[in-house]
């Protein structure tokens, strides 16, 4: 269905890409604004009764195909009745021989789980966390680095650090997930769990992008922002770059605070009046979660700056031998110095054992993070929750971490034989570091109806000591 | 993916799709996917 397009444009369209089915012009938008969230491409699945099934932004092939071939093995009336709230304590802890914890994944939120459960389980009680990175990784302090605020061993703590407070920690790569038969495989072992936390992260997908490796530096690793910082030390003028290849992605204010940080920067070396700062993203708005009052704060800041800000730029392939990047149907833009953040796809490893949802990211309930697998659940941003407003909860630290604690508490009570009671209520707040020591702060909850309540407090110093702080803590705190 | 119409909000999952209304084919082999694209 093409949403404000002609019977001609689907047609054109329909024999470019060889479709064997019809392609419909939609062309006021009427059946788009009923049925859809706004966003393109908007997928609807409507059963054989004329009602909805499911529907998600993006397509995602093997998320969707999952969910169809569930449909055809459970037809709904066959489908089991809904778990029961409380589950009966696992057999292991039933036995008095303790449960095995699996925590998937040391960054934001696998640590803070980890740190909660050590905290309050008794030493019977296994906690493994298993990580491929030996160090972890405090990501919102990559923008510091890229700016040369920062040094790698600043914003790293080795993961190992964690056998002292009694978290066992498993320095591999997790190859493969059993839900069903309870087990965890990395390269050279398989683990028995009686509770499951995946908090594995986005993987990052730079490869989907030809190009990338030779044009563009990645603004969300170590490396990448190791090279940025280079490439700023020997920039003398030209234009930057900062682009978003691809939703979603994590931390939806990194690209305008590397923008703003990178602004401070240059003007600082005083090449400034020599560059320009350019923002390109497929958002229509800074933070479209959080709505327009927010998306025009940001946009003024951006204006004051005189960074040129590029919305709905949907971005389709870069060519390193011009310097360009393009977006459909667009000009090329050339850029002299790309920071780019790539596509973000849930891990391998979760695909592969065929977790994820027709969104192509792990389905949770949004109050308690239970997948619908006994015993496992998913935080962080490799889950995929959506709002009232027909968007999904961004991909931050501070939900990875209350997510973390609510499933703590929960595990905790399932072990001890007690209710459940521990919700996540989709509180959160978010620093926007707009450099010269200065941030803003937005802080709300993310599950009011019907549009997330969040209100941006405007920048001060003190908001950007705040962030300090929060780092300095986060680094002390859990190591 | 982009945005083109921000105010909507999708429909809830069990909702009665009025396809004769909105002109849309009938399910008639089971089920029938609605992928809204846009060419740019
Ligand atoms: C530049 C930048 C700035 C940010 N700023 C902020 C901010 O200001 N505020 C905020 O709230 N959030 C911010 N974020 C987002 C935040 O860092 C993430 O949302 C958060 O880290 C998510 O936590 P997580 O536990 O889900 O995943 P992660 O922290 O990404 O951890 C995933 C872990 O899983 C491991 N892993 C993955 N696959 C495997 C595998 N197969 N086997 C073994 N281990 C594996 C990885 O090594 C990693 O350690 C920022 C992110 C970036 C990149």
């Amino acid at each position: 269905m093409g949403p404000f397009e002609t019977s001609e444009s689907c047609q054109e369209w329909k024999e470019e890409y060889e479709l064997p089915f019809d392609v419909i012009p939609d062309e006021d938008g009427t059946i788009f604004k009923k049925l859809s969230n706004g966003w393109v491409p908007y997928t609807l699945l409507v059963g054989s009764d004329g009602k909805v099934v499911l529907w998600e932004s993006e397509f995602e092939e093997e998320g969707f195909a999952a969910v169809v071939e569930k449909l055809f093995q459970e037809p709904t009336d066959a489908q089991a009745e809904p778990e029961a709230a409380v589950r009966a304590v696992p057999q292991r802890a039933g036995r008095g021989l303790g449960a095995n914890i699996v925590i998937l994944g040391g960054g934001a939120g696998g640590l803070v789980a980890a740190h909660h459960l050590r905290r309050k389980l008794s030493g019977r009680d296994r906690i493994i966390l298993i990580d491929r990175s030996p160090n972890h990784l405090f990501q919102s302090s990559l923008l510091w680095h890229a700016v040369g605020q920062r040094r790698a061993d600043q914003i790293q703590r080795p993961l190992s650090d964690l056998t002292r407070k009694g978290v066992e920690f498993i320095n591999e790569e997790v190859v493969e997930i059993d839900a069903a038969s309870r087990q965890v495989r990395t390269k050279s072992q398989a683990i028995d769990f009686d509770f499951l936390i995946v908090s594995l992260g986005a993987q990052l997908r730079p490869d989907e992008v030809e190009g990338f490796d030779e044009m563009a530096l990645n603004l969300y690793d170590l490396e990448g922002t190791a090279k940025i910082n280079a490439a700023l030390d020997s920039f003398s003028g030209g234009t930057v770059g900062v682009l978003v290849t691809d939703m979603p992605f994590k931390c939806p204010a990194a690209p305008y605070e590397a923008a703003l940080l990178v602004e401070s920067f240059l003007r600082k070396k005083g090449v400034r009046d020599r560059s320009e700062i350019h923002i390109y993203t497929p958002e229509h708005q800074p933070m479209p979660v959080t709505g327009t009052a927010m998306g025009e704060a940001i946009t003024k800041v951006l204006h004051k700056r005189n960074i040129q800000y590029h919305p709905l730029f949907t971005f389709e392939k870069m060519d390193p031998s011009e310097r360009t990047i393009i977006k459909s149907g667009g000009e090329p833009q050339k850029v002299d110095l790309l920071l780019a953040i790539p596509p973000h796809r849930a891990p391998e490893v979760v695909r592969s054992s065929g977790l994820i949802g027709s969104s192509g990211w792990m389905h949770t309930d949004p109050h308690t993070m239970a997948t619908e697998h006994e015993g496992v659940y998913a935080i962080g941003d490799v889950n995929s929750i959506r709002l009232a407003n027909g968007k999904n909860l961004p991909m931050a630290g501070v939900f990875a971490h209350y997510e973390a604690g609510v499933v703590a508490e929960r595990i905790l009570a399932e072990i001890e034989g007690k209710p459940a009671t521990a919700t996540f209520n989709g509180k959160g707040y978010c620093w926007l570091e707009l450099g010269d020591g200065k941030a803003g702060i937005a802080s709300g909850n993310f599950y009011a109806e019907p549009e997330p309540a969040v209100r941006l407090y405007p920048p001060m110093h003190p908001w950007h000591w705040g962030k300090v702080l929060f780092e300095k803590w986060w680094l002390r705190h859990w190591f | 993916m982009k945005v083109i119409d921000e105010g909507n909000k999708g429909v809830a999952e069990g909702t009665l799709v009025p396809l004769d209304e909105l002109g849309l084919p009938p399910s008639t082999t089971g089920g029938l996917l609605i992928v809204f694209w846009k060419g740019q």
